[in-house]
């Protein structure tokens, strides 16, 4: 854009700018207005390609339809007869919602303990197999998880824990090897000054006094990142859940729920319900995040850096 | 208020063969203020952090008023530790961190009132009581410094370790926070370890100093001594700035007296420096000659036993003027007390001493006061000077290929024999 | 080039010829390299015999030695601990011991026996004798799963006492040790004190390794083992018994041509590497545009339109991706708006036709990945000095070559591990195949009729749930491990951005 024409080829680089800003002159405010139009239209336009499927989904749940099926955009008929179906007794959707809040509220809780405690560790302390440990954990997540599913399931078959009680059994499996995910904390710990944790030591702390008193308060972003993730995680699960609660309504959470609406023999029916389902869904999910938008998009980047 | 005393003190980092601190050997005096000093990696800050207890210590024992620490948290060793990027806790208050040490202390608990009573007073002291309520990222460089030299002062501590504390500031700062610490240690009189890679803090600080390279103590001694009579080359040329001027010469004995032959010129060793090196019963050989660049005599006109140089840069620095002069080339045989193999090894080029036909560029420092104007417009690059040295400032180092190249007269110092022997 | 040529002398040649030298260079190293791995192995290898013969002669030597408080150890474990006072120790030890024999009398014994032959009696009707009359009652035999379970988790057990027996014979040694040269011999009240201080990394890690340990590892070891049974629909357990096939099953995978299995696995494997190519780059590059763009300098509201791209993320992706395949059906509103327009007369088969559901997956993967990374670049770019692009600037470069000589390789550096980790996750990207397509659209051609969109992942999944093919899914869930593994052992090693982690600190 600068250059096109390049006669500049053989002055200095300062003498070529000062050539570029006589020749620009006003051009430069021209140039910028137009690209700055384009970028615009082009925002717009990915806006409404990202915005539009939610739109969608929002009118189509309030469409009225006798049969359950809708391919409008707009609806013929407005009303809320889908979300009073939800709630209704008949939907068993009530459980399903109570089921995946109390594992996403569990989880959460147990996910971030656990996975603190192990970049805690693998952050600050040197020991002899700390290496081995992460080289290890690096292998074992190299395998799909979906492998050990088989035998999770008889376990916790075994243990009661599956079909109607499926609830605790999924808390139970996606808290176990949380630790393994420590990998984005860790990085986060890894920033902290190790002088601190000295002074704190030297000052007259107990590691564990370190790690309360000095450590966490200053890891608090990236603390409810993972409490954030590990929360909204439970509302799309789907694969490990639909195994353990197979077959039975009382143990499925929302994603598992919902699903069976959509399968070829009731699509025609739950369509409808579906999309109000969904909404009904991702309302709280929204709602946390965009309070704590500026932890995710910290968490987000620092993942990426150091991950 | 305690004697700390390491014996046979040795680092070996795991995964690593060549141990990072040698036979480390030291007693402290109570209330003595030492210094670690030495070039980055001499292991100076692993000696201190070994005494914090920050490392684990391979080999040998660290005793703190007499009581073996080796097993010992760092935090029942009785001491604190300014650390050189201060380690302040960025989410708490200036008077939480210094309070931070003092709310720990379990049996007796202390009751607020006196942690408010402690952090106030060294706040006063300090100079930072109007901080007290601020967080660390609203300090300045300095003042931070200072928040946390009171963290390390509220508790009353046996030994006061400080890691290069005045690093991370700048010149001027430096200097000010010098002469307060100067103060501070006459305040609370207690031991003081102090590691800083910088000779001149190491200088004005020490009651004695340690200087320290690839883990071997170098020399111990008052910064007299170190200054007076380095016990090595390494210790010559580290202390004192701009550093010593270091060269090949030759040594002769003639009947009586002495001479230093050096760049085609005999240079006469007389007086009290004479009689020493004769009561040593030291003969004619090749040795590494050291002249302060503050020592440096000069002469605009030809003299016997003044070497002809030619300036290449004047430094103008105030009170002082620094120049930078060529000597000219070494005679064929200056060293006819080596073997040729030897004038001519890999080590000889590398410590940059001078090989047959080479140069070396030399610093004088004269006071500013002490030329004419008219000298000072015409010491300029190309400038024609003759310079030499009196005996009394002049150190001798015998030169041993691939050695320690320890002073003749005043041997390497207890401590660096031990390493010696290495 | 007949020797390696030194970094700077490389300085004078052009970049295609530079990356060529070092291409070539690569593969030369290669030969060099393995047998650097193999010596490494040799080594460990080496150093494991040595040292179970070090340890032999360890236990024996201490035994000799030791006072008759280590000996007793031996057989009690903990005593050592008892009788220098540490009963909190010691306890546990001989608590732990107490446990192993009872579970190894009661039940292990049993398990281990049966580990060769996975059980040999079948489910059958026995008649046996109720109030006098005969009655015929099915009997459940051995159950197989149970025995490989139960048996895994004794061997561990079996370990895990080797491991405690040891370090109590060698806790004792050190006790005497410490008696000898009269020193303190820590009490229980210290141990308990440093389980918060010296030895808190032991505590905080407990926990999450031992979720580890039962809840990945053993079922890792568990379905490796079952890749050599025969644990399918016709052999499973309560009912049926499975037992062991040697390497059967990877057979199957390795019969080329022959095999309908493996030609199916050829086929998803390809198709898999491609999916996460093009889900990885085209998310990575367009993403970065959209991140450029709206940190373009004099666009406003910034933050609103990062905030419009984000919200699409925290929308559970079961939701979105099921709506959206909905969208995309024959009967969906994009094929009923079109038609309505009078742009199509039939229906566009989105999910029918194998290619197109292909192509239509990868695009919808860009809706769903692009904000995830403008959110990530975002957050990069605004670490890049910005001195760099003012020197360029002064230098003379334009905004694409300043893009192309500074963001552009910032970024790779920096992101280079996440796009590994981000290829390796789309390879395993479960959700939105199977949630978009569920595989489809299925093919008879291949093995039990599976979908032609499947990743391995998912054919993994059908193979599971609906085939109940778990020998063949132990065989499929290690080759994603192997190819996983390869690629990033590849990818790794020829990253410029291999920190090392003490750097950040």
């Amino acid at each position: 854009m600068a250059n096109n024409e390049n006669p500049n080829r053989d002055l200095t680089p300062m003498e070529n700018l000062e050539r570029g800003k006589e020749k620009r002159g006003m051009g430069i405010k021209t140039r910028r207005r137009i690209s700055n139009t384009i970028a615009y239209v082009v925002l717009i336009l990915i806006s409404i390609i990202w915005i539009a499927p939610f739109v969608f989904l929002i009118f189509q749940s309030l469409e009225v339809s006798s049969t359950g099926w809708s391919a409008h955009v707009i609806p013929k008929a407005w009303g809320f007869d889908n979300y009073i179906y939800l709630f209704s007794a008949e939907a068993n959707f009530n459980r399903w919602y109570f089921n995946t809040f109390v594992i996403a509220l569990f989880s959460c809780i147990g996910q971030t303990l656990m996975q603190i405690m192990m970049a805690y560790v693998l952050s600050r302390f040197r020991f002899k197999l700390r290496k081995p440990l992460m080289n290890f954990m690096l292998i074992l997540g190299m395998f799909p998880g979906f492998l050990t599913m088989i035998i999770l399931y008889n376990v916790l078959k075994d243990l009661g824990l599956t079909q109607a009680n499926a609830v605790p059994g999924l808390i139970l499996v996606s808290i176990a090897s949380s630790g393994m995910g420590y990998y984005v904390i860790k990085g986060f710990f890894d920033t902290v000054s190790k002088s601190l944790d000295e002074a704190a030591l030297i000052d007259g702390a107990t590691r564990g006094q370190v790690f309360v008193k000095v450590i966490l308060p200053l890891t608090k972003p990236i603390v409810i990142y993972t409490i954030l993730t590990a929360f909204m995680a439970p509302w799309g699960d789907f694969i490990f859940a639909s195994y353990i609660a197979f077959g039975s309504s009382q143990g499925y959470n929302v994603a598992v729920g919902l699903y069976q609406w959509l399968t070829v023999e009731q699509l025609p029916y739950h369509y409808t319900h579906f999309c109000s389902g969904g909404v009904v869904v991702s309302v709280p999910v929204i709602t946390l995040f965009l309070m704590l938008q500026r932890y995710y998009v910290e968490g987000v980047t620092g993942g990426a850096v150091k991950g | 208020m305690a004697t700390v005393v390491l014996k046979n003190v040795k680092k070996i980092y795991p995964g690593s063969t060549e141990p990072a601190v040698h036979d480390f050997n030291l007693s402290i005096a109570d209330k003595e203020f030492i210094v670690f000093v030495g070039p980055s990696g001499c292991g100076k800050s692993t000696t201190l952090r070994m005494v914090a207890g920050l490392e684990d210590i391979s080999e040998g024992t660290v005793e703190i008023d007499g009581e073996v620490v080796n097993d010992l948290q760092p935090k029942d060793r009785g001491i604190s530790m300014v650390f050189q990027n201060y380690a302040l806790y960025p989410h708490l208050t200036v008077y939480e961190n210094m309070a931070f040490p003092l709310r720990l202390l379990r049996n007796p608990k202390m009751s607020n009132d006196e942690i408010y009573e402690r952090v106030t007073n060294a706040a006063k002291i300090l100079g930072i009581t109007q901080y007290l309520t601020r967080k660390p990222k609203n300090l300045s460089g300095g003042q931070r410094q200072r928040v946390a030299i009171g963290r390390a002062m509220v508790r009353d501590s046996k030994v006061f370790l400080m890691d290069e504390p005045l690093s991370n500031l700048d010149a001027k700062l430096r200097n000010q926070m010098r002469a307060e610490i100067i103060l501070l240690r006459q305040r609370i009189q207690t031991t003081f370890i102090y590691v800083t890679h910088d000779q001149t803090e190491a200088m004005t600080l020490g009651d004695r100093i340690v200087i320290m390279k690839d883990g071997f103590i170098m020399q111990v001694g008052s910064p007299t001594e170190v200054f007076d009579r380095p016990g090595n080359l390494f210790v010559a040329e580290f202390i004192g700035a701009p550093k010593m001027n270091t060269f090949m010469a030759k040594l002769v004995k003639d009947e009586k007296d002495y001479h230093v032959e050096c760049f085609g010129e005999k240079i006469p060793v007389t007086g009290e420096k004479a009689r020493e090196l004769s009561e040593k019963g030291i003969g004619t050989q090749t040795i590494v000659l050291g002249i302060r660049p503050e020592h440096m005599v000069f002469s605009e006109e030809p003299k016997p036993g003044y070497i002809p140089v030619e300036v290449v840069v004047n430094e103008m620095m105030g009170s002082e003027v620094h120049l930078h002069v060529t000597t000219p080339e070494v005679p064929e045989g200056a060293y006819d007390t080596l073997t040729e193999a030897e004038a001519r090894s890999r080590d000889f080029a590398d410590e940059q001493l001078l090989l047959p036909g080479g140069k070396k560029e030399l610093i004088i420092r004269i006071q500013t006061i002490n030329l004419t104007d008219k000298q000072r417009a015409e010491f300029v690059p190309g400038k024609k000077l003759y310079l030499s040295a009196e005996s009394r400032v002049m150190h001798f180092f015998n030169y041993q290929k691939g050695k320690l190249k320890t002073n003749l007269l005043y041997g390497p110092g207890a401590e660096a024999e031990a390493s010696l022997a290495n | 080039m007949a020797s390696a040529m030194s970094q700077y002398e490389l300085l004078r040649y052009g970049k295609a010829k530079r990356f060529g030298y070092k291409f070539v260079q690569f593969f030369k190293s290669l030969p060099r390299r393995l047998l650097n791995l193999l010596i490494k192995l040799g080594i460990i290898i080496k150093n494991l015999v040595f040292g179970i013969g070090r340890f032999c002669k360890d236990v024996v030597m201490t035994f000799v030695r030791g006072t008759w408080k280590t000996r007793l150890t031996y057989v009690v474990m903990g005593f050592g601990n008892l009788a220098h006072k540490q009963f909190l120790r010691g306890l546990l030890f001989l608590a732990f011991e107490a446990a192993f024999i009872f579970y190894m009398i009661f039940a292990g014994g049993y398990w281990l026996s049966q580990l060769p032959t996975l059980g040999t009696v079948k489910v059958h009707t026995e008649t046996q004798i109720v109030a006098g009359k005969e009655v015929p009652t099915t009997v459940y035999g051995d159950n197989s799963f149970k025995i490989l379970l139960y048996g895994v988790l004794t061997i561990f057990f079996i370990v895990a006492l080797v491991f405690t027996w040891w370090l109590s014979v060698k806790q004792s040694r050190t006790l005497d040790q410490i008696d000898e040269d009269k020193k303190k011999i820590a009490t229980d009240k210290d141990d308990l004190r440093g389980l918060v201080d010296a030895n808190f990394h032991r505590t905080m890690l407990a926990l999450p390794l031992v979720g580890m340990v039962v809840f990945t590892v053993i079922p890792i070891i568990f379905m490796i083992l079952v890749a050599f049974t025969n644990f399918d629909l016709n052999h499973n357990p309560p009912a049926g018994l499975f037992t062991w096939v040697g390497w059967d099953n990877f057979g199957q995978l390795f019969t080329w041509g022959g095999s309908k299995f493996s030609a199916t696995f050829g086929e998803i494997l390809v198709w898999t590497l491609i999916w996460a190519f093009f889900a990885t780059f085209t998310n990575y590059f367009l993403g970065m545009l959209v991140a450029l763009l709206i940190n373009k300098k004099g666009i406003k509201f910034k933050k609103g339109w990062r905030t419009i791209l984000v919200l699409t993320v925290t929308i559970p992706q079961f939701i979105s991706l099921l709506y959206i395949s909905k969208m995309f059906g024959e009967q969906g509103i994009i094929n009923k708006t079109l038609s309505d327009w009078g742009w199509i007369s039939s229906p566009i088969y989105f999910w029918k036709d194998p290619t197109l559901a292909k192509i239509t997956v990868i695009i919808i993967n860009i809706w769903i990945g692009i904000p995830y990374l403008m959110l990530m670049v975002t957050g990069i770019l605004m670490n890049i000095p910005a001195d760099l692009y003012e020197s360029a600037k002064i230098d003379g470069a334009s905004p694409l070559q300043q893009y192309m000589k500074i963001t552009l390789p910032y970024m790779l550096f920096v992101t280079g591990p996440y796009l590994l980790t981000s290829f390796t996750g789309n390879m395993n990207n479960f959700n939105v195949i199977y949630l978009l397509t569920g595989g489809g659209p299925t093919n008879v051609r291949l093995y039990n009729s599976a979908g032609q969109t499947n990743l391995l992942i998912t054919w993994l999944y059908a193979t599971t749930v609906s085939d109940n093919q778990y020998n063949l899914a132990a065989v499929i869930g290690i080759m994603v491990f192997i190819v996983v593994a390869l690629i990033s052992m590849i990818v790794y090693n020829l990253l410029p951005s291999n920190r090392n982690e003490e750097d950040l600190a």
